[in-house]
């Protein structure tokens, strides 16, 4: 009764990169377990997590370190309609001749680097980081698999509806921010 | 007798009326669902089979999920819910102490006494469903008749998350209607009740509390005089 | 590593300029002029032969519509989410990657390349320096606006821009 299923998603191979251990005692623990993973992530600093449904509308929005402005509902609402948008285009854009384009995926600033992963789904998933991050690919393939499990497996969650799931919010935070 | 108002009656000329289905005409055994030619249906399986195979988690959870949502439909409140929710847990729990009994062989016997039945239930049976026992077995101080078992974290509420207006529902009700079930099973009437109890460590905690009917402890009473 | 192609965009949003590359490794209209080694596929490989207009999906004036919507909109995400200090400097899909400079003046520089290229931050930094600057602003017969390009298209910028595309690393 103990199998974990595994998310599917689009670009596995852009999901999977080579995970470099900071520490060689993380290497040594098996990589599967929890607290591995957390061990793992302990280093990384990430400000925020977004996600939108496959309409484009912002259904989870969660700060987790200072480092993003603070916004109203409703500007974020807006940002993410925007980003919906404009993921469309990235793809309509693409000089190469390939048809399966893929939209945005890494976005970069000054201050702040951006992961975006789109399900096949469509689900769209943003983590927002503190730029140079290397592994944010393991971060965001976390968040979906968190929302597989406590989101849809939730039969009081109703699809594509505002995300207002106590557990995976304890488990985004545990995962995130393990010490605290 | 033209006018004959028999329901059995109309119901078979209007079928001879319409014309045939053909769905039946086209059964033969080659298509029939539960006697396969092949003879490997789940009916011609042994039962100790399944015994030690596991089942996905992820199959469960979301099978349970719309069990949830199906009872939700036809219930006004939360208590309301969660006895729909024990009935289903019920019928699983009848069926299920059938089963445990029978692959117990001639080892099984039936419990005649409180601690014994609680115990069977606590060890074997939990383990059994849950591949794991329940985590503590307790007597409530005030009350004769109340028994609680609690479960850390309950495999049936793993990924469920109860709304804020619904906060007095766990839907381990359904685990407190095989509790019950087993109960019935071995003549220890009960009603039994999931209430969430979290500590630090586990959010999730569930304890089952078990209420005797009188003439169990009456009967329990006269077994210890004895 | 490969460009694809530049765009600039002046302070009224207007594309005044925009070149691009074919790259001659995924291109099948393009005959090929050596041999298909191993090595081949993963040398630098530019080519500046314009690409004809037809047999890309959209036409490149279209193209750069799209693109400044895109950088216009990104650049205003970014400057919302991390206060107006920061700046947008590029993102990657799956295909390609867009690097994005903009000049105190709004001018706006704007070049695709493969994904596997690094920051070109400075280097977009260096075309405005260097190439811009002396051949587009120092230019007496270029006119202050650039409507429609005028001005930026002259030969000295055309080949500086070629010839700093080939030093890219």
């Amino acid at each position: 009764m103990a199998k974990k299923e595994q998310a599917s998603c689009s670009s596995t191979a852009n999901l999977q990169p080579t995970l470099s251990q900071p520490h060689p005692s993380a290497a040594s623990a098996a990589p599967a377990s929890p607290q591995a993973r957390f061990r793992y992530l302990a280093t990384m600093v990430v400000y925020a997590v977004l996600i939108l449904n496959k309409a484009g509308g912002l259904i989870y929005q969660r700060d987790f370190n200072p480092g993003l402005q603070k916004l109203s509902s409703n500007d974020y609402l807006i940002l993410a309609g925007t980003f919906h948008g404009v993921h469309a285009i990235t793809s309509q854009i693409s000089p190469t001749n390939d048809s399966a384009s893929s939209g945005l995926e890494v976005l970069e600033s000054e201050n702040f680097v951006m992961r975006c992963f789109q399900t096949l789904t469509g689900t769209k998933f943003l983590v927002f980081a503190e730029p140079r991050q290397p592994n944010l690919d393991v971060v965001v393939r976390r968040v979906y698999e968190l929302y597989a499990d406590y989101v849809m497996k939730n039969p009081f969650y109703q699809i594509e509806m505002p995300i207002r799931s106590e557990g995976f919010d304890r488990h985004l935070t545990s995962y995130i921010k393990p010490h605290q | 007798m033209n006018r004959d108002p028999s329901p059995f009656r109309t119901a078979s000329t209007a079928s001879t009326a319409t014309s045939p289905t053909p769905k039946y005409a086209n059964l033969t055994a080659s298509t029939n669902l539960r006697y396969s030619l092949t003879r490997k249906s789940i009916y011609d399986r042994h039962l100790n089979r399944t015994k030690t195979s596991e089942l996905s988690k992820s199959a469960f959870a979301f099978l349970f999920g719309e069990m949830v949502q199906y009872a939700q439909k036809k219930v006004y409140g939360v208590q309301d819910l969660e006895k729909k929710l024990n009935l289903h847990g019920y019928a699983v729990g009848q069926r299920f102490l059938e089963l445990l009994l029978w692959r117990d062989g001639r080892t099984a016997k039936r419990e005649t006494r409180i601690l014994g039945i609680l115990q069977f239930i606590s060890h074997q049976l939990y383990r059994a469903i849950f591949q794991k026992q329940a985590d503590t077995l307790e007597k409530v101080r005030e009350n004769d008749d109340e028994y609680m078992i609690s479960d850390n974290d309950p495999v049936v509420n793993t990924y469920i998350s109860v709304p804020k207006e619904m906060s007095q529902l766990n839907c381990g009700a359904f685990i407190a209607g095989i509790i019950e079930a087993v109960l019935d099973g071995h003549c220890f009437p009960a009603k039994v009740t999931a209430h969430t109890a979290p500590n630090e460590m586990w959010p999730g905690r569930t304890v089952f509390l078990i209420k005797f009917e009188p003439e169990v402890l009456e009967r329990e009473a006269l077994r210890v005089g004895s | 590593m490969v460009v694809y192609s530049f765009f600039i965009f002046d302070r009224h949003c207007e594309c005044i300029y925009i070149r691009q590359w074919l790259d001659t490794t995924s291109s099948a209209t393009q005959p090929l002029s050596r041999p298909v080694t191993a090595s081949s596929a993963t040398t630098v490989a530019i080519s500046v032969v314009e690409k004809p207009t037809s047999g890309s999906k959209l036409s490149m004036a279209e193209q750069a519509k799209l693109v400044f919507g895109v950088i216009f909109s990104l650049r205003n995400m970014v400057k919302k989410l991390c206060g107006p200090d920061d700046s947008f400097l590029c993102y990657r899909t799956g295909q390609y990657k867009l690097h994005y400079y903009e000049t105190l003046s709004s001018l706006r520089f704007v070049m695709l390349t493969d994904i596997r290229t690094e920051s070109l931050k400075s280097s977009l930094h260096q075309v405005y320096v260097n190439l811009y600057v002396e051949y587009v602003v120092k230019n007496p017969l270029s006119p202050v606006e650039h409507g429609g390009g005028e001005g930026v298209n002259n030969e000295m910028f055309e080949l500086g821009i070629d010839s700093f595309v080939r030093t890219i690393p």
